[in-house]
């Protein structure tokens, strides 16, 4: 097998490496337009190219050791070595990116030099002489636009050709032309280390080690085992220098590598003179949207916009949710403008559909009723073994004269859909059915929906259906029905929410507005001591938090890593956003900025957060410097944001099969089988497994106002995914008889608390700010570094979830009057000991 | 609805085989590549190496 030629893709943060990765690999990695994205190497076969390995190292300035991601590159070039290296270069900002090529020139590598953004420079109408800059930096230099998918490839084939050249004519021990940039001093002292280390580093990198000397970088002269005397006639040497020029050996470098791209810049970009010193639309648009007072408001008005469409009632968030649920997944919907009145003789003659539903609702409600009263009155007198539990076939027509039960009809506020009476008993729609009334009520069937449209069924009533003509037992149905497609259906139900939520965030990234909310949080941040430089995991959390705890390696500072690992999953995630939508569509429909107040409420806790934590000698410390480069506004292609989109959503879907879908079928067992593994009736639901494991901790959840072993066991099970949390509410709702698993999400916590609102607010806060799914904190541990700080974030999020969940609920309690108790005590004193731990004075520790 | 013995027939087991199979192909391909997260890539490469697709490559 031939060796596979290796070529590294480097370059500045945010200067389309990934996206040309991507273009040339065919990979789908995550692109974004703010630094510190890519955060380890990534590798990819180029298309067309079986023995070329493209690596695409994480953005950097320079080949210094500093952050993570610099020492990760550093090593990559230096020490595993490619073949040659493809250094991409934004056009749009040359002059500051050529800073990092010259270092990497300087490797003695073979170079293709791809300028990006071309297009953008074209359109601004500047000029890039790429062949002054090609012999000034010993290079290839190519014109490319990586978003446009132009030249990417030329310049790959071009850098593959150097490589193939370079292995068969030189090898690595031929010293290479690399540009002297240096003046006549500095390259003197240069020349003499290249003299003293001759025999210890490659041949073609030896300027860049030697240049590293000079520049006294502590890890390259331990590398290199420099003798005392050698080293005291080197420090010689350059003292000689940073006295000759009046600065240190560091300084120096860099200065004069400046002055060097500088005077290549003179003579090689001409900029539009029309341009010069013109406000561009970007600098116009950005006055505003990171203006000190708007910018903020603005941020969380994007923020609003995003869940009104999501989840405000009749939006299309809702509206596309709804038909999910109920029709899509469930029984079926009738196609848009096909619907009519029922044109069939019979009882609902000239109805709707949906005031057929609630005529048929009610005259079921009458029925049950009379039943009941019936069966009480047959059952008067006799023992438990003689009681009759259903309608006989015949009725004693004396006994049911005299009978006259009160009807009990009640209407869902929130979704207008009808509940049976032991949901709802608050203001029950009261009425007298006596025996005529049930006989009239008896003859009426469930309306038709092919009467009243073109229906289409739903694919739970096809699967329903398939299991019911292939004679599939009943349990086994309750399987398939209740338990995996339950399960999964509620969860694939909120693809439309996600859908608009993703679509929406794809869209702000993708015109540049989310590279201004790093730097409006940066300019928040700071204040209070935090840098913007930990916002951007947040920002990558909203997608999903295992990558956002990843991406805070890019945070060189020890202890500023550790506290945004702590603080970026507050954010909540694509799954998270399942367990909004869900309460959004149930219990605040008309409240739909209660799903954009969670949103806020993350950015609260991170910042609150990070404040308390900094206060504490394990966090204290100077805020980390925040370098960040504004992408110009564009606006989004469609490819690009669906692609953007796609790929989170292709996840969430996946994970409805692979995760949801067997959990259901394990929790579902659970409910169906008590400990002797005898299955249960489903009004026997008490005696299963879940049941009791929920009871036993049960008590933890109560002072949040959702103790019952079902707010239990959802909330246990989000650990394994946090949708599954919605997941486990709906296969328990789906156990339950009467009308919808929405309503009967309603009633379950109904039945807990006299503030059911307030229940499902803190069901939804607990979930969302406890600690992430197993996944993300398994991640967390091991980028914590150790059992002790795992363990101390995970407890830091377990405590911040329950002391918010607890405070909504028990404060919430008090100020809709239902009273103050010992727990609502708790809550007011951990918000004490909370607000002590923000406002206190803060420790002062050197870093 | 549901109450002691399970009650079998050909068709019933057919499906709870099908569900088996299901349950056996969703857990195997988690051990091997990994729970998916939202951004597309396989989690299993983060447990192993450091990153998902978004930020460390599972491809290689």
């Amino acid at each position: 097998m031939s060796k596979s030629i290796k070529i590294a893709l480097a370059g500045n943060p945010n200067s389309g490496k990934t996206t040309l990765f991507n273009a040339l690999t065919g990979s789908e990695q995550y692109v974004g337009n703010w630094p510190g994205v890519t955060v380890e190497k990534k590798d990819g076969i180029l298309s067309g190219h079986k023995d070329v390995v493209i690596q695409d190292l994480p953005g950097i300035y320079s080949l210094s050791p500093y952050s993570i991601e610099e020492k990760v590159s550093r090593r990559f070039l230096v020490e595993e070595g490619p073949d040659a290296i493809l250094n991409i270069v934004d056009g749009t900002n040359i002059e500051r990116n050529l800073y990092f090529s010259t270092q990497l020139a300087e490797l003695g590598l073979p170079m293709v030099m791809a300028v990006n953004m071309m297009d953008v420079v074209k359109k601004n109408g500047d000029k890039i002489d790429f062949e002054k800059i090609a012999k000034a930096l010993r290079c290839e230099v190519v014109g490319i636009s990586a978003l446009k998918n132009e030249g990417g490839m030329e310049a790959a084939e071009k850098v593959v050709e150097m490589a193939k050249k370079a292995v068969v004519e030189k090898g690595p021990g031929k010293l290479p032309d690399v540009p002297h940039v240096f003046s006549g001093s500095v390259e003197h002292a240069i020349a003499h280390i290249e003299e003293s280390i001759q025999g210890k580093v490659p041949l073609r990198s030896i300027r860049w080690y030697a240049i590293k000397v000079f520049e006294r970088d502590r890890e390259i002269i331990k590398k290199l085992e420099i003798g005392v005397g050698e080293m005291k006639h080197i420090e010689e040497h350059i003292r000689d220098c940073e006295k000759e020029l009046g600065d240190d050996a560091e300084s120096i470098i860099t200065s004069q590598r400046y002055d060097f791209i500088k005077r290549l810049m003179d003579k090689s970009l001409a900029l539009n003179e029309k341009r010069k010193d013109k406000a561009t639309l970007s600098d116009k648009i950005d006055k505003f949207v990171t203006h000190r007072i708007f910018a903020l408001p603005i941020f969380i008005l994007s923020l609003c916009v995003m869940w009104f469409l999501a989840v405000a009632e009749h939006g299309p968030g809702t509206v596309l949710t709804d038909w999910a649920n109920d029709g899509f997944l469930a029984d079926g919907w009738h196609l848009p403008f096909t619907t009519h009145e029922c044109r069939a003789e019979g009882k609902y003659k000239g109805m709707e559909f949906e005031d057929a539903q609630g005529e048929f609702a009610k005259q079921d409600a009458s029925k049950s009723a009379w039943e009941e009263a019936y069966l009480e009155k047959i059952n008067e007198g006799k023992s438990d073994d003689d009681k009759v539990e259903e309608m006989p076939e015949e009725i004693d027509e004396k006994v049911a004269a005299t009978i006259v039960a009160k009807g009990v009809f009640v209407e869902d506020e929130e979704t207008g859909e009808p509940i049976a009476k032991e949901d709802n008993e608050d203001e029950p729609d009261l009425w007298d059915v006596d025996f005529a009334a049930y006989k009239e009520a008896s003859e009426w069937e469930e309306p038709d929906p092919s009467q009243f449209g073109v229906w289409v069924p739903g694919l739970g009533a096809l699967i329903t259906d398939a299991l019911d003509k292939a004679g599939v037992s009943d349990t086994v149905k309750s399987l398939v029905v209740d338990g995996a497609w339950g399960g999964v259906a509620t969860v694939l139900g909120f693809v439309p929410v996600i859908f608009i939520v993703f679509i929406f965030l794809a869209f702000l990234e993708d015109c540049g507005y989310m590279a201004r909310v790093a730097f409006i949080m940066d300019r928040l941040l700071r204040r209070f001591g935090l840098s913007g430089k930990s916002f951007i995991p947040m920002l990558i959390g909203k997608g999903c938090g295992v990558p956002a705890v990843m991406a805070a390696r890019a945070i060189e500072n020890e202890r500023a890593r550790r506290m945004t690992v702590i603080l970026a999953t507050f954010v909540p995630c694509g799954a998270k956003t399942v367990i909004i939508a869900m309460f959004a569509a149930l219990f605040f429909r008309e409240q739909w900025y209660v799903a954009a107040l969670m949103d806020v409420i993350g950015i609260a806790i991170i910042i609150l957060g990070g404040i308390a934590l900094k206060k504490t000698r394990f966090f204290a410390g100077e805020a980390s410097s925040f370098v960040l480069e504004l992408p110009a506004y564009h606006m989004p292609t469609v490819s690009g944001v669906w692609h953007h989109t796609w790929n989170r959503l292709k996840g969430y879907v996946l994970k409805a099969g692979l995760i949801i879908f067997p959990a259901c079928v394990v929790l579902w067992f659970v409910m169906h089988f008590d400990w002797s593994l005898n299955l249960l009736a489903d009004e026997e639901i008490e005696k299963s497994i879940l049941h009791d494991l929920g009871s036993w901790i049960a008590w933890m959840f109560e002072p949040l106002g959702f103790g019952s072993w079902q707010g239990a066991a959802a909330s246990v099970s989000a650990e394994i995914a946090k949708e599954q949390a919605t997941a486990t509410l709906g296969l328990v709702a789906a156990n339950m008889d009467g009308a919808t698993t929405g309503s009967h999400i309603q009633a379950l916590f109904a039945s807990v608390s006299d503030f059911p609102k307030l229940a499902a607010l803190s069901f939804m806060v607990f979930n969302l700010f406890v600690p992430p799914c197993m996944v993300a904190i398994a991640v967390t541990f091991r980028e914590m570094g150790s059992q002790k700080w795992g363990w101390f974030a995970v407890g830091f999020q377990l405590f911040v979830g329950y002391v918010l969940a607890l405070s909504v609920y028990r404060i919430g309690v008090l100020v809709a009057g239902g009273g103050f108790g010992i727990w609502t005590a708790l809550a007011f004193a951990l918000d004490a000991f909370c607000l002590w731990a923000i406002f206190r004075p803060g420790k002062k520790v050197e870093c | 609805m549901l109450k002691g013995e399970v009650e079998m027939n050909v068709s019933s087991l057919v499906v709870l085989v099908v569900i088996g199979i299901f349950f056996a192909l969703a857990v195997w391909r988690v051990a091997k590549k990994g729970a998916p997260c939202e951004c597309g890539g396989s989690r299993k490469a983060c447990s192993r190496k450091g990153g998902c697709s978004c930020c460390d490559c599972c491809e290689d």
